[in-house]
């Protein structure tokens, strides 16, 4: 019998045009609390795939119990004792708790193959009692409280004899008190022997709860350590790594006269009270946890979420933004985070793409120019750098940055003045990003405000001029570049301060 | 390639040139689809005439254009439909509703023809303008359901007006859409002729039609880029309505008077000619002329095997293994080479 209940050597794990896992180690204790941090897109939600066998790793070997195992689907990972509880939950809103529980492994009588509903309702009532919970087994899952759910799927992994319990993000949605329930319910699992691994932003999470603590960091393996051998300091450093100076350009620009001016924005149940200004030439960061309600203020300014209260000027004309195109028509431009379902036609060219947001500049009563549209095109994405064979290539076979790129290309199709770079760099190589970066900051000095959300607390402070942090849908706090730190931000966008130097 | 090389085409900063020309090639230009449905048209020429001395009869073949032309109007907006990844399976009872209200006006209330058939074109458009309004507005409800709604509520009103009568005594000069002939040729084919020219150039040529294949492929990226997604959407159901007007116009003019029930199942003639065009059912593919061959391939096969005596039933049967096999084919993997060729070229 091994010492570890799941062990993994060197996974890499590699999708067209990113390396998502660049040979990553984990081992995991039996009844042991295991925190899996990381800055967001550092690698971990690919990581847990590979444990719950949605990806197969390209290189490195799994052991479960000191064998070596290899799984070709979730149902594997699932028959072996491997159960995943997800930030978002995954579930049958419109079905019982119990039908949840029970979803794939269903009791049913050996002969005629009848489902059990009284003993599948016992046993979801059995097993939600001793997550001392009281949820009728008889409601609909859609009824239920997110912190309910996450309950319910815990029940539904103990059903299934799960030994390894991933929570990824448990807490994210959950109230003080609930995650508190949270805790003690891991304990309780911990303490039968079930293992537990644990993805948390939060560091109060994984000081209150883990005993051992795995950091990765831009697709690689940066260590691992138990919870009293390393310092918070040490760990942020960890996670964060690499020199500042290095990735991000000089910022030199001056900035102009005021561009855009927001007063008191507001939508209920997204976010309140949000105001700031813009000027020619600056770069605002905008960051806060996933959640904050970054992306809503951002949509809201483009005309996709509709606001219930607030102003918004532009160059210091008062106005009112009911949809996109009357956004890209008085100059604002957004990127959108999810580049592939908002931000392009995957299946179309390049060409096509740079030109849909402005089709308007090729068209002469209703007729489209295609000849002005090509030539266009292609000094566009020649002075973006697409890395292309010709403007008729298909985006879908570009890799990350490159796709990005032609994103970018779409906004300087139409007039704008104000960008919004919805996490422009998300799932994009790290080469790649330095190119965006320098794009960006080109932009700037060109003349364009330009708002930058990102989660990414290192390209935030690099690249702006000033910091709006956002917690629950308000903005904290506004920094200077001067004397912004990571810690500032930290502390802003956190409902509970990381400790110092637990030990 | 030596290490050099490959450095700098790995470099992200690298000036690199695109071409804006396309490569000219003959095996992509010969590897379309509309090659194939050529192929099957003159196939269904050469069989009718082999099996049936009267099939190349000049006026018999005229006769039978003017028949399977008139509901051919509402196949261009339906292809633009599909592209947009919708269905509209009311389209026959628009027909039907819109000749009714055009007869009754006429005949019952005396309005001049003229302003009848006006009246028959507005109608046309208002029952598209609904669907439009309807799909647009409740965006759970797929496009099937909320024409399958109005198709009943179309034809159920035409039912009530009309009363399961018919209605005619339209003036002489009215038979003109139906059976005129402008030098020889059906003036419906003419009418037939500028429309294709007309759509063709809308789908392919406009910023019309290039937001309608934006949307197809992707409505979300459409409307982050600022398109007007349910205002297009409105629009081409709209002129599915119109188009429907248009054959409910030729077709009382060619049967002398109209029904309740006329041009029931058309729906599904025009969606069959639609995706036997290549016409993608999952949407954002698909070019105009491939679906006006197909109107003219399905016509010609149906009127040739009336020539020899095939019962409808086996006509239902052969037409439905024929579009069958046109959608089927290219997703079989024997043709997967000939798919790609033909993805590219739809792009």
């Amino acid at each position: 019998m091994s010492e570890y209940v799941l062990e993994l050597k060197g996974i890499t794990k590699r999708f067209p045009g990113v390396t998502a896992l660049d040979n990553v180690h984990f081992k995991l204790k039996p009844g042991e609390i295991h925190a899996l941090m990381g800055e967001n897109g550092a690698g971990k939600s690919t990581f847990i795939k590979v444990i719950t066998g949605v990806h197969a790793p390209d290189e490195g070997e799994i052991f479960l119990n000191g064998e070596k195992v290899e799984f070709s689907s979730p149902n594997d990972a699932q028959a072996v004792g491997i159960a995943a509880i997800y930030q978002h939950v995954t579930n049958y809103p419109d079905l019982s708790v119990t039908e949840n529980i029970f979803m794939g492994h269903e009791k049913t009588h050996k002969l005629t193959g009848r489902l059990l509903w009284k003993e599948m309702h016992e046993e979801a009532r059995k097993v939600l009692r001793s997550l001392s919970s009281s949820i009728d087994p008889k409601a609909e899952m859609g009824s239920l409280s997110v912190a309910q759910q996450q309950i319910v799927e815990i029940a539904k992994a103990i059903s299934t004899h799960a030994r390894i319990i991933i929570m990824d993000e448990p807490t994210a949605a959950l109230t003080s008190r609930e995650s508190e329930e949270l805790y003690k319910i891991a304990e309780s699992l911990r303490d039968r022997g079930a293992s537990i691994i644990f993805i948390s932003h939060r560091f109060e999470d994984m000081y209150r709860l883990a005993s051992q603590v795995t950091v990765l960091r831009d697709a690689k393996y940066i260590g691992s350590w138990g919870i009293n051998e390393i310092s918070n300091d040490a760990l942020i450093v960890a996670m964060v790594g690499r020199e500042i100076n290095q990735v991000f350009p000089d910022r030199n620009g001056e900035l102009g006269e005021k561009l855009l001016e927001v007063e008191g924005l507001s939508k209920a149940g997204y976010f309140a009270d949000i105001s700031f200004t813009l000027r020619k030439g600056e770069i605002l960061g905008l960051t806060g946890l996933v959640g904050a309600g970054r992306t809503e203020v951002c949509q809201a300014l483009f005309g996709i979420m509709p606001y219930d209260k607030g102003t918004i000027e532009l160059k210091g004309q008062k106005v009112n933004i009911q949809s996109p195109k009357e956004a890209i028509r008085l100059g604002i431009g957004y990127l959108p985070e999810d580049r592939q379902l908002q931000g392009l036609v995957l299946q179309w060219s390049i060409g096509r793409n740079i030109t849909l947001s402005a089709l308007k500049k090729f068209d002469t009563k209703g007729w489209l120019n295609e000849k002005k549209e090509h030539a266009f095109t292609k000094n566009l994405a020649e002075k973006m750098h697409v890395k292309a064979n010709s403007i008729f290539d298909l985006v879908s076979s570009l890799s990350g940055g490159n796709q990005q790129k032609v994103a970018v290309a779409k906004l300087l199709t139409a007039q704008l003045d104000v960008i919004i770079l919805d996490e422009p760099t998300k799932g994009v190589d790290v080469g790649a990003k330095t190119a965006i970066y320098e794009i960006i900051n080109e932009l700037a000095a060109q003349g364009y405000g330009i708002i930058l959300v990102s989660s990414e607390m290192l390209e935030v402070i690099g690249m702006s001029d000033r910091i709006a942090v956002m917690r629950a849908g308000r903005i904290t706090t506004i920094l200077d570049r001067e004397t912004v730190t990571q810690e500032k931000i930290l502390e802003a966008s956190m409902a509970d301060k990381p400790k110092k130097n637990v030990g | 390639m030596t290490m050099a090389q490959k450095a700098i085409d790995q470099s992200e900063y690298v000036q690199r040139t695109l071409k804006d020309t396309q490569d000219f090639s003959w095996k992509k230009f010969f590897l379309q689809w509309e090659w194939l449905l050529i192929l099957v048209f003159f196939l269904v020429l050469v069989i009718n005439t082999n099996l049936s001395p009267f099939f190349l009869n000049g006026a018999g073949l005229r006769d039978a254009t003017m028949i399977f032309l008139d509901k051919a109007f509402i196949v261009f907006p339906m292809v633009m439909i599909m592209i947009l990844r919708d269905i509209d399976i009311s389209v026959g009872s628009t027909v039907a509703l819109s000749s009714v209200i055009m007869a009754t006006l006429y005949n019952d209330f005396g309005l001049p023809m003229g302003a009848a058939l006006g009246a028959c074109l507005l109608v046309g458009a208002l029952c598209g303008l609904v669907n439009g309004l309807l799909i647009v507005k409740f965006k759970e409800l797929s496009a099937v359901i909320v024409t399958l709604g109005t198709m009943i509520l179309y034809r159920g009103i035409a039912y009530i007006i009309l009363e399961d009568q018919a209605s005619g005594n339209f003036p002489a000069w009215f038979s003109f859409f139906g059976w005129g002939n402008i030098g020889g040729i059906p003036f419906i084919l003419i009418v037939f002729a500028v429309l294709a020219v007309v759509f063709t150039l809308l789908l392919h040529k406009t910023t019309f039609g290039r937001q309608v294949f934006a949307m197809g492929n992707n409505t979300t990226a459409s409307r982050f880029s600022g398109v007007q997604v349910d205002k297009v959407k409105v629009i081409v159901f709209t002129l599915a309505g119109i188009m429907a007007a248009i054959t409910a116009i030729f077709l009382a003019s060619r049967m002398g008077s109209t029904r309740p029930n006329v041009a029931t199942m058309y729906e599904l003639d025009v969606i069959a000619m639609v995706a036997l065009g290549g016409i993608s059912t999952a949407g954002g593919k698909g070019r105009m002329v491939g679906a006006i061959i197909a109107v003219f391939i399905l016509g010609y096969l149906q009127y040739g095997l009336g020539l020899i005596n095939i019962p409808s039933q086996t006509m239902l049967v052969i037409t439905g293994l024929l579009l069958l096999a046109a959608v089927g084919i290219p997703k079989l993997n024997v043709s997967r080479k000939f798919k790609r060729f033909r993805r590219k070229q739809l792009e």
